[in-house]
């Protein structure tokens, strides 16, 4: 387990160099070249002379193998991200702001959506070929052909502006808010959960109707085990393994899910944070931002795999 | 992809669905050819049929509609003298949206961009993700795990990064989109064909070829792309369906078609972003477009039934 272990932790930081070699790299390659945020972040003071001065305070003049190798020393050994050539703040104090805003949001609607989707593609299961299952099987598909934005902008127009006049989540301040004042982050963070929906319950669906036609199953049935208990106790449980592969893979989707919702309910959170900076050509925020979500990303599916060996001994015995 | 992550599409990552047909266990004694077994199978899914009848009726409307239809749906100088933001009337029947072009010309029209793109985006997609699944499974090994890195890598990147580079880096125009959509959506797709064809490979029929000295092209050729052809198919379906739902991302973030032209993303964007919104300007595209959606996966849902070789009659 322990060498296993090592190896997948090996695997990611290379996956992780290969992200911050072309996430670094990606700038080379936009119109104006690597000088193009200059003129951006000097504004009306670009001139060849202070463009000049800001590329060597930058060491941008630098060839790229040795700004990648400082870049990769200041981020691993130092763990320092650099400053944002845009706002007057270091990069971590960026994350550090917007994050757990979006971490929240995200994980509340992450929540909510588990709630709702792994009794439905549970119940679908049980009750497979009915008409419940078909219902529940073109509104999921439905759900799923919804664009995120469309989705967002009916739900304020239904709920903010409409019917019951609820607020917008306040567009900044503590991420904590949802907590003290949850009311305006209804709107929001159901929406997100409705876009996810689909998906869980879909996966769920799929992953009962595996398990139900296992031995242990039809034993259950035969020992007399009622109908819930098959379900919830034997079914549940087996389907768990691939649910909890699929929540890990799907860490970096809740931020891109996230994105839209932040835009459209100019929340501002990683994403919509990721997209300002993006367009300013803030390239230490983009690059620290990158970096951070594919460490998530990373870390959720390293997860995902210690999770299942949780939920199904066998993984365990066989990863020895 | 559709909303901006690089998830395995729910529903193609299913085993067979349950509008299966019932009475498939029925014995032949003549020898039926396998794809008027996969057509019967897919016939009988009335589901799927629907679709196809639907898309065809969709095709028909976005590109023989404006020559029946002939409003202002593209005339900028007609749409400067036409009301704005008008309730559907017998002249207008959707209305007009609000640069005055009329919004039933205007959906043919954008119809029009987006499904070719989403088309040509899917296909895309199909194609690198499979030149590159099919390398890094058959080769194996070292260049199989290096571009499996390689891949995780470029799923771990937050798309919306990779977007605005590839934005500023592309001019504006509907094949950049292409490409752009095509850049974006394979990583998925290469995947599922890579998990193909390391299992194929290795199956009894490719190593009897193999021991019978068959070179790599012959056994790619003859046992690995055709094994791997249902799953291609069925991917390809979905991956158009993802095409055109991120094109409508696209369009909300202000990078679809460029004006006058347009897409259904920017008209619905145009449409409910304005707040109160006009109905007649959403939910008709809205239900249209949705529909477009619905229909590409049911069809790629029986697609995957009619390939399934558990179903096919022996």
């Amino acid at each position: 387990m322990l060498a296993y272990l090592i190896r997948r932790l090996l695997q990611s930081f290379v996956v992780f160099l290969i992200v911050m070699l072309i996430t670094f790299a990606l700038p080379y390659f936009e119109p104006g070249g690597i000088l193009a945020p200059a003129y951006i972040a000097l504004g009306t003071h670009a001139n060849a002379q202070t463009v000049h001065q800001w590329g060597m305070q930058n060491g941008i003049f630098h060839p790229f193998f040795i700004r990648f190798w400082n870049y990769l020393l200041q981020v691993c050994v130092h763990f320092n991200l650099g400053f944002s050539w845009k706002n007057n703040m270091s990069v971590w104090s960026i994350i550090s702001l917007y994050v757990p805003r979006t971490i929240w949001l995200a994980l509340l609607a992450f929540i909510l959506t588990l709630v709702i989707a792994l009794p439905i593609g549970v119940l679908q299961a049980s009750k497979r070929n009915s008409v419940f299952d078909y219902s529940m099987t073109n509104f999921l598909f439905v759900l799923y052909g919804i664009p995120a934005f469309l989705l967002s902008l009916l739900m304020i127009d239904w709920f903010i502006f409409g019917t019951l006049h609820l607020q917008l989540p306040p567009s900044d301040g503590s991420a904590l808010q949802v907590f003290t004042n949850p009311v305006p982050f209804i709107v929001p963070i159901v929406t997100l959960a409705i876009l996810n929906l689909a998906f869980f319950s879909r996966f769920m669906r799929s992953a009962v109707l595996d398990v139900l036609v296992q031995d242990y199953v039809r034993t259950a049935k035969a020992k007399g085990a009622s109908q819930r208990r098959i379900l919830f106790k034997h079914a549940f449980r087996n389907a768990l393994g691939p649910i909890i592969t699929i929540i890990g893979l799907s860490i970096p989707g809740l931020f891109g899910g996230a994105l839209i919702i932040e835009e459209v309910f100019n929340y501002q959170g990683v994403g919509y944070e990721t997209v300002y900076a993006a367009q300013y050509k803030d390239i230490p925020t983009v690059l620290g931002i990158t970096l951070l979500i594919t460490v998530f990303t990373l870390l959720g599916n390293l997860l995902a795999d210690i999770g299942l060996g949780v939920v199904n001994p066998r993984i365990r015995v066989e990863g020895k | 992809m559709s909303q901006l992550n690089e998830m395995p599409n729910p529903f193609a990552a299913e085993g067979p669905s349950d509008q299966r047909a019932k009475d498939t266990s029925v014995v032949e004694s003549v020898i039926v050819p396998l794809w008027r077994q996969r057509l019967r199978i897919f016939l009988q899914n009335k589901l799927a049929i629907g679709s196809v009848i639907y898309l065809v009726i969709v095709v028909l409307f976005c590109y023989l509609g404006p020559i029946i239809w002939h409003f202002n749906e593209t005339n900028q100088a007609a749409a400067l003298f036409s009301t704005t933001n008008a309730p559907p009337s017998l002249h207008h029947i959707l209305g007009t949206d609000g640069s005055g072009f009329d919004e039933f010309g205007r959906i043919m029209y954008g119809g029009e961009y987006s499904l070719s793109l989403g088309m040509l985006a899917g296909v895309i997609t199909i194609v690198v993700g499979t030149i590159y699944g099919m390398i890094s499974g058959f080769i194996g090994g070292v260049v199989d795990s290096t571009l499996m890195r390689i891949l995780d890598a470029f799923l771990s990147i937050p798309i919306i990064f990779l977007l605005l580079t590839l934005i500023t880096i592309f001019p504006r125009t509907s094949t950049s989109l292409i490409i752009i959509i095509g850049i974006i959506g394979w990583f998925g797709n290469a995947r599922i064909i890579r998990g193909d064809a390391l299992v194929i490979k290795e199956l009894e029929y490719s190593q009897a070829s193999r021991a019978m000295g068959a070179g790599w092209w012959h056994i790619i050729r003859r046992h690995v792309f055709p094994n791997s052809v249902s799953n291609i198919v069925t991917v390809a379906t979905f991956a158009v369906a993802d095409a055109i739902l991120f094109l409508t991302t696209l369009g909300y973030l202000g990078l679809g078609i460029p004006a006058p032209a347009t897409d259904w993303g920017t008209m619905l964007n145009n449409a409910a972003g304005v707040q109160p919104f006009y109905w007649w300007q959403v939910y008709p595209l809205a239900a249209f477009f949705i529909l477009v959606i619905v229909a590409i996966t049911y069809i790629g849902e029986a697609l995957r039934d009619a390939f399934e070789v558990r179903l096919l009659e022996r």
